[in-house]
C-alpha cells in the first residue's frame, strides 16, 4: 500500500459503507416523525385525495426496507423525486442552487487560509513575543465569535453603516462577475473568520513543532533572513497539519452556510434546507441534508487522501 | 504558569456568568418578559444599560435570564454525551476487534454530518424546545466523546500497571474503572469544556434559525433573531445578546484550553 493511487483507492472503498449509512440514518429519521409523513408534509391544506396522491407518489404503503432501496437506487441516478409543494424536481433544486453555496464555501476558505495562516505563522514564528500574545488572543476571540451575529455586525457596520457593500442578495457568476463578488464578500468573511482563527491556532502550534528542528537552526546559522526560514524551511513542513485543518474547516463551513445564507439572503442549498426544514417538507430535508452531508464527507476523504500524496509514512498506516 | 492563568480567567467567566444564570430571578433587573409598549426601543441608560427592546422588554434582564437556557442545554447537552459516548468507547477500545466495529462504525456515520446539519435535520423531526435541543446536541456530540475514550483507553490498555492488574486477577470492569478510566479522564474533560462551548452556539444558532428555543423564553439566539429586524432603530437589541453569546464561549475556549496544556502538555492548540 505504498503508491498513492492505492491508497486513494482505499479510503474511497471505505467511504461507500459510510455513505450507505449516512443514506440510511436520513431516511430512518424521516420516517420517525411523528404522524403520518403525508400530513406532515401536506399541512394544514391536507385533504384525502391529496394525502392519497401523496402516499403513492412516495411509496408510502410499501414496507419501509423496499421504500429505502427504491429511494437510493433513485438517489443514485440523481433522481432524488418529486417536491410535493412546487410540483419540481427536487434534484433540480439542488443543482440550481449548488453553485451559489459552493462558491461561497471556497471563496470562505481561501479567505481562511488568507487570514489564518499568516497570523499562526506570525506568533510561532516568535513565540511568546507581543505578535505571538496579539495572535493567540486574536485566535481564542475569533473561534468564540457565533458566526451568526458575526454577520449581522458587518451588515450593520460595513453595509448599512458605511454603505459600502451589499447587505444581501445574490448576482450569479455569469451575469456580472463583479456584483457577484460584492455579494459574496461579507458572507465568505463571516463565514471564514472563526475557521480562521482555528486554522490560525493550529499553524501556529504546527510551526512551533518545527522550528527548533536542525534543518532550521541550519538554514538561520546560514545567515538566511527569518522570514525566508519560515516561509521556504517552516511553512511546508508544517504543512501537513495545516491542510488537514483547512480540509476539514471548509467541510465545516457547508454547515456553517446554511446560517450564512439565511442572514445574507442567498439562495444556496443551506437556506434551502433550511426552508425545507422550517416547512416541515420532508422529502426535500431527507435529500439536502443527504446531499449536503455527502459534501462534507467527501472533503474530509479528499483532504485525507491529499495528506497521505503530502506524507508518504500516513499511508502505511 | 500562563496555562494555568488561562484555565483559571475562563474557570471565572463561567463560574461568573453561572451564577448570574441562578440568580437572574432575583436580581433588580425587571421581568424577561414584561412588556411595557410605552418604553419600546428605548436606549441604553443607567438604568437600563443595554437598552430596551421593541416590546419593552430590559434587553440586560433577558441576557441575564437568556443564559439560564443557554447554560443548562450545553450543560444538558455534555452531560449526556459523556453518559452515553464514554461508556461506548471504553467499551469499544478495550474489546477491540468486532465490539469495537459494531459500536463506532455507526458514530462514524453520525460523525460524518456537519454538526449544525445533523442538529437541525433532528430538530426537523423531533420538534423545537430547550430540551430537544439538548437532546439533539448530545446526539451530535456522542461520537466525538466516545473517539475520545476510546482512543485515551487504546493508549493506555498497554502500560504495564494494566497488564500487572490484569495478573493480579482483577476483572474487567475493575480494570477498566480504576486503571484505564482515570487516564481517559483528562482528554474527556478537555472536550466535554470544548462541547459547552460548542453547545452554546449552536444552540443559540438553531434558535436563531427558528428551530431552537420557542418564544416566550428568553434565548440568546432568539433575541439576535427578534433584534435583526430593527438593527437600525435599536443596534442594541443585536450587539449585546450577541456579546455575550461570546463571552460565555470565550470562558468555556479558555478554560478548555488551559485545561489542556495543563493536563496534556503534549497536545496544543486546534479545536
Amino acid at each position: 500500500m505504498s503508491s498513492p493511487w492505492l491508497y486513494a483507492a482505499r479510503r474511497l472503498l471505505l467511504a461507500v459503507p459510510l455513505l450507505l449509512g449516512m443514506s440510511l440514518l436520513v431516511f430512518g429519521l424521516m420516517r420517525l416523525v411523528p404522524g403520518d409523513p403525508a400530513v406532515a408534509v401536506l399541512g394544514y391544506k391536507a385533504t384525502p385525495d391529496g394525502i392519497r396522491a401523496l402516499r403513492e407518489a412516495f411509496h408510502l404503503d410499501e414496507p419501509l426496507p423496499q421504500q429505502y432501496v427504491r429511494w437510493l437506487a433513485g438517489v443514485a441516478r440523481g433522481d432524488f423525486g418529486l417536491d410535493f409543494r412546487q410540483n419540481e424536481p427536487i434534484g433540480r433544486m439542488i443543482l440550481d442552487r449548488l453553485p451559489v453555496t459552493l462558491e461561497l464555501t471556497l471563496l470562505a476558505t481561501l479567505c481562511a487560509a488568507l487570514i489564518g495562516i499568516p497570523l499562526g505563522l506570525l506568533g510561532g514564528g516568535r513565540r511568546g513575543g507581543a505578535a505571538d500574545r496579539t495572535a493567540l488572543a486574536v485566535g481564542l476571540v475569533g473561534i468564540s465569535i457565533p458566526d451568526f451575529w458575526l454577520g449581522i455586525m458587518l451588515i450593520l457596520g460595513v453595509s448599512l453603516g458605511l454603505g459600502l457593500l451589499p447587505s444581501g442578495g445574490f448576482v450569479p457568476l455569469a451575469e456580472s462577475p463583479l456584483e457577484n463578488l460584492q455579494h459574496l464578500v461579507l458572507p465568505a468573511l463571516t463565514l471564514a473568520l472563526s475557521r480562521a482563527a482555528v486554522l490560525g491556532r493550529l499553524t501556529r502550534a504546527a510551526v512551533l513543532d518545527v522550528v527548533h528542528r536542525g534543518f532550521v537552526q541550519v538554514a538561520r546559522a546560514k545567515g538566511l533572513a527569518e522570514r525566508w526560514v519560515l516561509v521556504r524551511h517552516v511553512l511546508p513542513n508544517a504543512a501537513i497539519p495545516i491542510v488537514t485543518v483547512l480540509g476539514l474547516q471548509t467541510g465545516y463551513m457547508l454547515g456553517g452556510a446554511i446560517v450564512v445564507e439565511m442572514i445574507f439572503t442567498l439562495p444556496g442549498v443551506g437556506r434551502l434546507t433550511l426552508d425545507a426544514v422550517l416547512e416541515r417538507n420532508y422529502p426535500v430535508v431527507q435529500s439536502t441534508v443527504l446531499t449536503v452531508g455527502a459534501m462534507f464527507m467527501l472533503v474530509n476523504l479528499a483532504t485525507d487522501i491529499l495528506y497521505g500524496v503530502i506524507d508518504p509514512r500516513i499511508r502505511r498506516r | 504558569m500562563t496555562h494555568a492563568r488561562v484555565a483559571v480567567a475562563g474557570l471565572v467567566v463561567v463560574a461568573t456568568l453561572a451564577l448570574l444564570a441562578v440568580v437572574a430571578p432575583l436580581l433588580p433587573v425587571g421581568s424577561p418578559t414584561e412588556i411595557s409598549k410605552d418604553r419600546a426601543l428605548q436606549a441604553p441608560s443607567p438604568a437600563e444599560p443595554f437598552g430596551m427592546d421593541d416590546l419593552g422588554r430590559s434587553v440586560l434582564s433577558r441576557v441575564a435570564h437568556a443564559y439560564r437556557v443557554s447554560l443548562a442545554v450545553a450543560v444538558t447537552a455534555a452531560l449526556l454525551a459523556l453518559l452515553v459516548g464514554v461508556p461506548l468507547g471504553l467499551t469499544a477500545g478495550y474489546a477491540e476487534g468486532l465490539a469495537d466495529q459494531l459500536i463506532m462504525r455507526p458514530l462514524d456515520v453520525l460523525m460524518s454530518f456537519p454538526a449544525i446539519l445533523l442538529a437541525l435535520a433532528l430538530m426537523s423531526v423531533f420538534g423545537t424546545g430547550a430540551l430537544l435541543v439538548a437532546v439533539a446536541l448530545a446526539v451530535v456530540y456522542t461520537p466525538i466523546v466516545a473517539r475520545v475514550a476510546r482512543a485515551a483507553v487504546v493508549a493506555t490498555k498497554v502500560e504495564v500497571y494494566v497488564d500487572g492488574a490484569r495478573a493480579l486477577g482483577a476483572t474487567v470492569p475493575r480494570v477498566v474503572l480504576a486503571h484505564v478510566l482515570p487516564n481517559a479522564a483528562a482528554p474527556v474533560l478537555v472536550q466535554a469544556s470544548v462541547l459547552m462551548a460548542l453547545g452554546i452556539l449552536v444552540e443559540a444558532a438553531l434558535s436563531f434559525l427558528g428551530v431552537g428555543v420557542r418564544p416566550p423564553t428568553p434565548s440568546l439566539g432568539l433575541m439576535l433573531a427578534d433584534g435583526r429586524g430593527f438593527m437600525l432603530q435599536a443596534p442594541w437589541m443585536v450587539v449585546f445578546p450577541g456579546l455575550a453569546i461570546m463571552l460565555a464561549v470565550l470562558g468555556f475556549n479558555m478554560l478548555a484550553d488551559g485545561l489542556r496544556d495543563w493536563l496534556d502538555p503534549q497536545q496544543t492548540g486546534g479545536r
